[in-house]
């Protein structure tokens, strides 16, 4: 157990997951991937998750999106047992209530900057005449007015990995989940991704859980949680 | 253990209750759950239309090939049974299938060996050209004794028919030369004649011959024409000239008892046939009727017209049954080049169903828009048909075979988008992230 927020009553986390475990099936053998992991995550919270290639970063952060499920342990949102919402209700809380950025091939092929940040509101039943603001004043968090019409294939690494950060913000989540956010930028631009993240968790509203290798990233964070062989460790 | 499967399923309100109490964006969820679900539903039809038309030189093979399928569906529909007429007429030529002979039967029941004359009435010959399926009716009187024309080189004899106007089309007869007389000259009772090739070859050494003059029975006729043409083999030595003529000024012709009745197809033929007798039952009861209709020839025409009819459909439904199985396979190769993307969308929230109206959309609009296409192509395929058979479309025909093009195309596209798009929806979004 490694919850840093001591200073707070777990009941008033934002994320909190409590004896997680997950286990692959290969074969006849059961291989274990996350081990009994504990942890919260409160509102203003950037928190990094850090570990060696196959420690279960990637798994954790896949559960927590509710993209897996565990094999056991729990995982509550504001005190609510999500693991035993249906698939259809995960889907619903996800759009709404979660953002994500991933480490590459972040954006819908053969689409604009503003028609991929318009999906995740679709599919958020965000009535028409209401997106095109929400588009434009997530695409300006990132500084990418100017790119709203273009084709994204035709963006540079950077503008699409912001591009990516703002389609995460754009429907206002509540939690964001970025996995190796910088991972495919330049120090520059990674520094700048990091300080709109920053800038936007600051609002005490929000909560992000940052999956990555680098220590630099990893020093934006109030918190940083080490993952061993599937267990928490420091 | 807390798998999916294990798990319950929760009321909608209690999640509902969690996202504005506790999660704190109220203003988007309430305006998010106040909407009916129908913008989105356009929305991702919107998504999926845009899809297709950005990757349509992917699909261009299948777009093809459902709108040929369309267009040749919608020919056939439209401009069928113009084509069954012509080759109806053309098969005919071989053996004129669709022509029957009605004969009326002399009576020999109360005067010996001798027949009493019979003749066709003129309501008689008004009711038959009034019987469904006939398209034209020819009434003939033939000179019993051989006619006979006077010439330098001496006298020579052949047998004579006197014909209405309408002789020539039932039997598929044509010129060889110079024309036939019509009804005009039939009304008029003129002095006109047509001669069988090969009594022209006889008489005057050439078919050359129209506009000159030939004594027939001492009175002087011109010309018109020769008559050629297959199926006049029997007539080849025959001498034509209109019937009223030749009831005014022949001795010992007939009186119309016999008529050729053409019928509009081959399909016509037996109806016609035993609607001839019930005709003949209501207006010359007493008169005994043969109807001469050549069976095996028509058999063998509707069995040639069968195989074509077969052919073509089969092409059709080929072509179409290609496109949807170009819509399948495109389908599923587009789920699977496309899998990280449906892993992304559902990681930002698309449901199953969402991914389903996405792709199964994309398949709908691919095989509509083909639809569309081939009806465009139909058109003008039914224009440029028409112009060669020279008979206008028919509109309802035309518009019937839109709409069910239409409905074709969406069952297509449904059914051929289905699997693929169901594949789409129930992926796993960790594997299809992770998907290479």
């Amino acid at each position: 157990m490694n919850d840093t927020g001591a200073a707070r009553s777990p009941d008033e986390a934002l994320v909190r997951v409590a004896g997680l475990t997950k286990e692959y099936r290969t074969g006849e053998a059961f291989v274990p991937v996350l081990r009994g992991v504990d942890l919260s995550v409160f509102h203003g919270e950037m928190v990094a998750i850090m570990g060696a290639s196959g420690s279960g970063k990637s798994t954790l952060l896949f559960i927590l999106g509710l993209f897996l499920a565990p094999t056991a342990g729990t995982y509550t949102v504001l005190g609510e047992d999500v693991l035993k919402l249906d698939r259809t209700t995960q889907a619903k809380i996800r759009r709404r209530f979660v953002g994500f950025v991933f480490q590459s091939c972040n954006l819908i092929e053969n689409s604009t900057v503003y028609e991929n940040l318009e999906l995740p509101l679709i599919y958020a039943d965000v009535k028409r005449r209401d997106r095109h603001a929400m588009i434009e004043d997530a695409l300006a968090r990132v500084n990418l007015s100017h790119r709203m019409h273009h084709p994204s294939n035709l963006l540079s690494g950077g503008e699409q990995q912001r591009v990516a950060v703002a389609r995460a913000l754009v429907n206002s989540p509540r939690l964001i989940l970025a996995d190796e956010p910088t991972g495919q930028l330049d120090r520059k631009h990674g520094q700048i991704v990091m300080d709109y993240f920053r800038h936007f968790v600051a609002d005490r509203t929000t909560a992000m859980i940052i999956v990555t290798h680098d220590p630099e990233v990893a020093s934006y964070c109030s918190k940083v949680y080490r993952l061993d062989d599937g267990a928490i460790v420091s | 253990m807390l798998g999916h499967e294990n798990r319950t399923l929760r009321p909608f309100a209690r999640y509902q209750g969690l996202l504005c109490a506790g999660i704190g964006c109220p203003g988007l969820v309430a305006a998010s759950l106040s909407m009916a679900g129908c913008d989105k539903f356009f929305d991702l039809l919107r998504v999926s239309l845009r899809q297709v038309v950005r990757q349509r030189r992917r699909y261009a093979g299948v777009i093809l090939a459902i709108s040929l399928g369309t267009c040749g569906f919608i020919l056939v529909l439209t401009v069928g049974q113009d084509v069954k007429h012509n080759l109806n007429r053309d098969l005919d030529l071989l053996g004129g299938s669709t022509r029957m002979r009605v004969n009326l039967e002399g009576d020999y029941t109360n005067r010996g060996l001798i027949p009493q004359p019979r003749w066709f009435r003129e309501p008689t010959l008004d009711a038959l050209r009034r019987i469904p399926g006939v398209r034209s009716i020819s009434a003939v009187a033939l000179k019993g004794s051989m006619a006979v024309a006077t010439l330098k080189a001496g006298e020579q004899y052949f047998r004579l028919l006197g014909v209405d106007g309408a002789f020539w089309e039932v039997n598929s007869f044509i010129a060889t030369s110079g024309g036939f007389f019509g009804e005009d000259e039939v009304h008029r009772r003129e002095r006109v004649c047509v001669l069988g090739r090969q009594l022209a070859q006889q008489i005057f050494g050439t078919q050359d011959i129209a506009g000159r003059l030939l004594p027939i029975d001492g009175e002087l006729y011109v010309i018109a024409g020769v008559l050629g043409g297959t199926g006049i083999a029997e007539r080849a030595d025959y001498a034509f000239i209109p019937l009223t003529t030749a009831q005014d000024r022949i001795r010992g012709l007939s009186l119309v008892d016999c008529v050729y009745v053409r019928c509009q197809t081959w399909d016509d033929v037996g109806p016609v046939a035993a609607a001839i007798s019930k005709v003949m039952d209501t207006f010359q009861p007493s008169d005994r009727v043969r109807v001469d209709v050549a069976w095996e020839q028509l058999k063998r025409v509707q069995r040639i017209a069968w195989w074509m009819q077969t052919f073509i459909y089969l092409s059709i439904v080929a072509t179409l049954v290609l496109g949807g199985m170009g819509i399948w396979n495109g389908m599923m190769a587009a789920v699977q080049a496309r899998t990280r993307e449906i892993g992304l969308k559902k990681a930002i929230g698309a449901e199953d169903r969402d991914i389903l109206i996405q792709f199964l959309g994309e398949a709908w609009f691919l095989s509509f828009g083909s639809a569309l296409l081939g009806i465009i192509l139909g058109r003008g395929a039914v224009q440029l048909v028409s112009h060669i058979l020279n008979s206008p479309p028919s509109e309802d025909l035309f518009v019937l075979s839109v709409a069910l093009s239409i409905v074709l195309s969406m069952i297509l596209g449904v059914g051929a988008g289905f699997t693929p798009s169901t594949i789409a929806s129930r992926m796993e979004v960790v594997s299809a992230l992770r998907y290479e």
